[in-house]
């Protein structure tokens, strides 16, 4: 089932050698509590994906998506199995080294934004410019998401549309090889929706970062390059789609 | 049965149980000052007063040079006189095995074959007196205990000018001498200086004074004007050299145990109403952030048909708990505290006995004190949370709304770091909370100045008046004016080096409607041992004529110099004449005028009379010099500067390392606890924003230093206020121990302060890093959900 599907079929012009994964799972499992309480949030999933790639993870609430998201960012351990990035392995890095994989290489954009409350804008995205590797300017990443007017607002001030394309703004603005948006338009209507899939689209194409997006939302499947459809903690089948739909004409 | 809303409190206070502890810790501070000074202040003043009427303290003393017996029948004829007591009471020396230099005593007499009417003594150990019996003297507990003597012991003493020994038949005390020290001492000396009894005649025939007596204590009519009797008294004791009459409230003894009251009480106020307010806002800080947290709770209940009463009442309960937590702990710290005092004032304080008796009406106002506190701090959160409407509280708290800081207003954004912008904004959006933290801070800082400004001003009294001041080693009081030759045979004594001569003389000098009794110093104006230094620690030149007052005297009189001042002498011809005021003299202890020798002499139209000298000794033949101390004849009192420094640095090191350890752990508590609520509190409401930091890429420790950022802004403001705060607090209670007679010089040094700060300093960062442990703990997966 979990075949990789190479780059060049999906279309996508990728800088590197495309047959080597960028990530690679092996039998990854997360298993939370103990005894009856025992949840299998992963069970032994096996994944090949590669830079440059959109996908997009679909799949029912506990189907374990936002827990393969965790695991690709670093953010928790797995019970069993391996995740490797490149040729660092993730199941084995110390905190530290945790901690310096999503400084220079992760970006994240949440669902609720998570933007630093006491900081405009601007100082948001240029909180990781300032310890970033070879990060754009601060200017430069919020114009990429078409808030250049609003640079020295504070998070209070701005919309919900506009909060998340500060929150992609900040995770771009360290040009990341990978880009990781769990439910990023969940608190939207659909037309902010769209500006902020566009946003991460675009990122997607211009930055070249991997870009995994969780969702509910099945329509959002026709702009990825591959789908993976999650269910009881496995990877239950991935499609590849022949192109990739512009994000405006989707609709929900 | 418990309520299932009170087992919501039990296991809410459980998950809260740091900071409750916080809380209960800075309540129980200021309770358990209020607790314990409440509880001295009715111990010592039951004590006195049981003590008072039980051992017939007399009301009005006065002591003269010389009255016969016969005349006390005049006395107790005038108008408001219950009972009189004629005694003697002399200086002399004594030789106390062991003590190099000789000791100094006040020997009173007690009536050969009956009770003394008043001022009657306690026996301790040991037996009274045989009636008639000879060669045997009663001591007073606190030079025995110093002197190791026990009823059986010897002891030589020279009675005017003959060496006598005597057997100690008991150990005493007296209502007279709660409170015994030199006349004008700040501190008590008791191994050089003592208070004794024997019987009448036997002093009386030693010192010529058979048939007389030499001082008097009345006990007034109830209802009797002191003030008109002591006017009378004044006047029929005139012929007889009275020295001047006085009641208790000039009393020696009497006035430093009310001005210890006196401390108390302050402390008793002002101590619970800082500790307090600190407390209540910790329980408002607290019992807020509970409420935010639990906005969705109040909802459910409420819309479950929960009252706002009910649901005021369960987070008011939680600040019960910290009352009664706080109280309890403040009880117990009052009590351990002031057993600790009741311990150090024996050592001033010398009652048949004083214990320690917990003021139970304390407890209750510390209850009732610590309910309002508490209650203030949770009322407009409660008040908040009640009024809110179930639909609304059941929707998130909308987002903070933050705002460039003042000083990105003033320009200096550019300055700032991110963590430090962070930091400070986050500061400005609660500013009550940083203000209280900020309060809490100083406060812990002010304290600690206070113990430290105690020593280093009994540091710099010692060491003005003994090193600036007095230049010489020893100085001895002669037992009666003498003639210039007196000198002679005191120069004779082995290992003097250099030796100088003075009069004293009692005085009362009169000023308006002011008047003070005090002694006149005659000094040579070539001399070298005693220097008089002025404003700026100048030294003043002993004027030909006209007198020098400390200034806080001729503050206290409304004098200047260049005014004329009335001087009667309560000695020998009792001459009243003016003088003039020619110089202040900036002095700590003691109420001194001081003259040219001569010119006084001749203001007491007596020739060259001397009272006593004082004495540079040659270091190498010290031992020599003080074992002839002790036979020489007619010397009233000696006084060693080195062995009073000594007893003075033992004195006062033993007690005031008592109050700075009560300190430092009032000030450790606070900073502590505030600091440890703040940072509890930040990281609770922040710790999203710190978790997603966390992910984003920053480190555990890059996170920690935002919030020890804002630790430090709070901090360095806290510390400058809590120096100036400690500062008002030491000149405050600095004053209100200085009276005329003893001065305590207001010294604040870079030592002090630097010892405040370090240790806030170090509690506060312990503190903090004890919280920031918890950050990696922070749970970064829940960042990405939805906020609570």
């Amino acid at each position: 089932m979990n075949q990789p599907i190479s780059a060049a079929s999906a279309g996508v012009p990728f800088a590197e050698d495309s047959s080597r994964p960028l990530f690679r799972a092996r039998g990854l499992t997360k298993v939370y509590g103990m005894g009856t309480a025992e949840v299998r949030a992963l069970s032994g999933v096996d994944l090949d994906l590669f830079a440059g790639e959109l996908i997009v993870l679909l799949g029912p609430s506990g189907s374990g998506k936002t827990t393969l998201l965790n695991q690709l960012g670093g953010l928790d351990v797995p019970t069993s199995g391996t995740l490797r990035y490149r040729d660092m392995e993730l199941t084995e890095a110390s905190e530290d080294q945790l901690t310096l994989y999503r400084r220079h290489s992760v970006g994240f954009v949440f669902q609720f934004y998570n933007l630093i409350p006491s900081l405009t804008a601007r100082e948001n995205v240029a909180l990781i410019t300032e310890i970033a590797r070879d990060p754009m300017s601060p200017e430069e990443a919020l114009g990429r998401v078409g808030l250049s007017p609003r640079l020295d607002h504070f998070p209070a001030q701005l919309s919900g549309g506009e909060q998340q394309r500060v929150a992609i703004a900040r995770a771009i603005a360290k040009r990341p090889e990978v880009l990781l948006c769990d439910e990023p338009t969940g608190a939207l209507d659909v037309r902010t929706g769209i500006v902020v899939l566009e946003a991460i689209e675009r990122a997607n194409r211009e930055i070249g970062a991997i870009t995994v997006i969780i969702t509910h939302n099945a329509v959002m499947a026709e702009m990825a390059d591959r789908v993976i459809y999650f269910s009881d903690g496995r990877v239950d089948r991935i499609r590849s789609n022949s192109h990739r739909e512009p994000v405006s004409s989707l609709r929900w | 049965m418990i309520s299932q809303l009170d087992r919501k409190l039990l296991r809410d206070l459980l998950r809260l149980k740091g900071q409750a502890i916080a809380v209960s810790l800075v309540m129980a501070c200021g309770l358990a000052m209020l607790i314990m000074a409440r509880s001295l202040i009715v111990s010592l003043e039951t004590t006195r007063l049981n003590y008072y009427e039980s051992h017939r303290f007399a009301e009005i003393f006065c002591s003269l040079k010389r009255a016969p017996m016969s005349f006390v029948p005049q006395i107790q004829a005038t108008p408001g006189v219950s009972v009189v007591e004629p005694g003697i009471s002399v200086q002399v020396t004594l030789d106390i095995p062991g003590l190099e230099e000789p000791a100094t005593g006040l020997v009173k007499s007690l009536p050969d074959y009956q009770d003394p009417q008043l001022n009657r003594l306690f026996l301790r150990q040991g037996q009274w007196l045989r009636r008639g019996g000879r060669k045997e003297v009663l001591v007073g507990e606190a030079f025995a205990e110093a002197n190791q003597l026990r009823p059986g012991d010897s002891i030589t003493m020279v009675l005017n000018g003959r060496l006598q020994r005597f057997q100690v038949a008991g150990v005493v005390l007296s209502p007279e001498f709660i409170f015994e020290s030199r006349p004008g001492a700040a501190l008590p000396d008791n191994r050089t200086y003592g208070t004794f009894w024997m019987g009448y005649e036997e002093l009386a025939s030693a010192f010529d004074l058979d048939r007389a007596f030499n001082q008097v204590s009345l006990l007034l009519d109830p209802g009797a004007s002191e003030k008109r009797v002591i006017a009378d008294l004044d006047r029929l004791l005139a012929p007889y050299g009275g020295r001047g009459a006085y009641g208790r409230s000039d009393h020696p003894s009497h006035i430093r145990v009310s001005d210890e009251i006196r401390v108390m009480e302050t402390l008793s106020i002002g101590f619970p109403v800082v500790f307090l307010s600190v407390a209540a806002f910790m329980t408002n800080a607290v019992l807020s952030r509970l409420l935010a947290l639990q906005r969705e709770q109040i909802a459910i209940l409420k819309a479950f048909g929960f009252t706002n009463g009910q649901i005021g009442w369960h987070y008011v309960k939680f600040s019960l708990v910290f009352v009664i937590g706080g109280t309890l702990l403040g009880a117990l710290g009052g009590v351990v505290q002031g057993r600790q005092l009741v311990i150090m004032y024996r050592i001033f304080f010398r009652f048949p006995e004083l214990g320690f008796h917990l003021d139970r009406s304390s407890l209750v106002i510390a209850l009732g004190v610590g309910t309002l506190a508490a209650t203030l701090g949770v009322i407009g959160a409660v008040r908040r949370a009640a009024r809110l409407p179930p639909a609304d509280a059941m929707r998130p708290e909308p987002p903070a709304n933050y705002r460039p800081s003042l000083l990105e207003w003033m320009g200096l954004a550019s300055w700032l770091s991110h963590s430090f912008r962070i930091a400070v904004r986050n500061l400005e959006r609660k500013p009550a909370q940083a203000l209280f933290t900020v309060a809490g801070l100083a406060l812990a800082t002010a304290i600690l100045i206070v113990p430290n400004c105690f020593r280093d001003s009994v540091g710099e009294v010692l060491e003005f008046q003994w090193d600036t001041v007095q230049r010489h080693d020893v100085s001895l009081g002669l037992v009666e004016p003498d003639t210039e030759a007196a000198q002679h045979p005191l120069r004779q004594i082995p290992g003097v080096v250099h030796m100088e001569t003075f009069r004293s003389v009692p005085a009362r000098i009169l000023f308006g409607h002011h008047r003070r009794q005090l002694m006149i110093q005659g000094m040579s104006p070539e001399g070298e041992h005693e220097r008089i230094i002025g404003v700026g620690h100048r030294q003043i030149p002993i004027p030909r004529e006209g007198l020098v007052l400390s200034s806080k005297l001729a503050d206290a009189l409304g004098v200047r110099p260049g005014d004329s001042l009335g001087v009667e002498i309560l000695e020998g011809k009792r001459q009243t004449t003016t003088v003039t005021l020619v110089g202040l003299a900036e002095d700590f202890a003691g109420v001194t005028a001081r003259m040219d020798r001569q010119s006084l002499n001749r203001l007491l139209g007596e020739g060259d009379v001397i009272t006593g000298a004082s004495f540079s000794v040659d270091g190498s033949r010290r031992g020599e010099f003080l074992s002839s101390l002790k036979r020489l004849p007619r010397v009233s009192w000696v006084a060693v500067k080195e062995s009073l420094r000594d007893n003075f640095r033992k004195t006062t090191a033993a007690s005031i390392n008592l109050i700075q350890s009560i300190y430092l752990f009032f000030a450790t508590v606070v900073a502590f606890g505030v600091v440890y609520n703040n940072t509890r509190i930040s990281l609770a409401e922040r710790s999203r924003e710190l978790a997603t930091l966390r992910v984003i890429g920053f480190s555990q420790r890059e996170v920690g230093s935002i919030l020890l950022i804002e630790l430090v802004i709070l901090t360095s403001v806290a510390v400058p206020c809590g120096l100036l705060l400690g500062t008002g607090f030491a000149t405050g209670i600095i004053g209100l121990v200085s009276t005329e007679t003893i001065r305590l010089p207001l010294v604040l040094t870079l030592r002090n302060y630097a010892f405040a700060v370090t240790t806030v300093t170090i509690a506060s960062t312990v503190s903090a890093l004890l919280v920031l442990r918890t950050l990696n703990r922070l749970n970064l997966v829940g960042a990405l959900r939805a906020p609570e």
